[in-house]
């Protein structure tokens, strides 16, 4: 687990863990991802919806039981996988907005894709709140699964 | 009157639930930017954004918002909320089948002088389509 620091929790510092949580994920270090995540952070991925016959999966979580196999396996399915930050936003009580584009190419199946070679771009929002440990307790991010889907060449909704 | 940002945001979020476009009109900039990422909108203008919320009023008549979350940061000020209502007319290419929608969303807004001058949309296309009877992306309107 990454060290404590003894900084106090300020929009600024809010913000730089953000910054280093997708400095960490650009590098496609997950471990690191996580380490900067408290033991029992939340995680939703709001979109990640998957519906079987009986039941919905859902990207809704932890960061270590749920976040963290989805961070992996986007990486193994898009071995390119890359971000590009536009803004990281703080307040002093820890809460922060980021917008950021991931984009990749698909080499490995993504839930229900088949993988074609094709590439993808998406803006995301992100937010996070920070503890006053200065480690992230909870992840939620909004994108349009549509947009990757039918930029990869899925055109059927489920 | 100015208030904080929270509060320009919270008075359109207001209005907006209630359907009164034109009162969520009235904290928005003339010139506001506006991108709705799921729906491909990227303008700018009052007229841009007052045809997004109206669009979605008249295609949801009884449409709810039901705000969990403002998280203010400077004049940056993002609302967490969800959207639910039952269809009554086309949307988004969608032909209506009155199906029921609910729809986890949000939007980050910019403000200054006690308007909104920059709106970014988020929510997942997939789970609109999905909710509404769409099956193929390539065929939105035919359910």
């Amino acid at each position: 687990m990454t060290e404590t620091t003894q900084r106090p929790l300020t929009a600024e510092s809010a913000a730089a863990v953000v910054t280093e949580f997708f400095g960490r994920y650009q590098a496609h270090d997950v471990d690191g991802m996580t380490d900067l995540c408290s033991v029992n952070a939340g995680f939703c991925y709001v979109p990640v919806e998957l519906w079987g016959k009986q039941r919905v999966l859902r990207g809704d979580g932890k960061v270590r039981t749920v976040g963290k196999p989805l961070w992996a396996g986007l990486i193994a399915s898009f071995p390119d996988l890359s971000l590009t930050v536009h803004t990281i936003a703080g307040n002093d009580e820890g809460g922060v907005v980021a917008q950021v584009d991931i984009e990749g190419t698909q080499e490995r199946a993504w839930g229900l894709i088949a993988p074609a070679g094709k590439h993808y771009r998406e803006p995301h929002l992100f937010i996070f709140r920070i503890g006053p440990d200065l480690l992230i307790d909870g992840i939620t991010a909004y994108w349009n699964d549509a947009g990757i889907s039918q930029q990869l060449g899925h055109h059927e909704v489920d | 009157m100015t208030g904080t940002p929270a509060q320009t945001v919270r008075a359109f979020l207001d209005a907006f639930a209630r359907h009164d476009v034109d009162a969520a009109m009235a904290v928005a900039d003339p010139r506001v930017s506006v991108t709705v990422h799921p729906l491909a909108v990227h303008g700018q203008g009052a007229d841009e954004l007052r045809r997004v919320l109206a669009d979605l009023v008249r295609a949801f008549p009884d449409l709810m918002i039901s705000v969990s979350q403002i998280i203010a940061t400077g004049d940056v000020v993002t609302a967490l909320f969800k959207t639910e209502g039952t269809q009554a007319a086309d949307y988004a290419g969608a032909i209506n089948t009155e199906k029921h929608l609910d729809i986890d969303q949000a939007w980050r807004f910019v403000t200054a002088g006690g308007l909104i001058t920059e709106v970014a949309a988020y929510w997942c296309q997939a789970q609109l389509y999905r909710r509404l009877a769409v099956k193929r992306y390539d065929e939105i309107a035919i359910a």
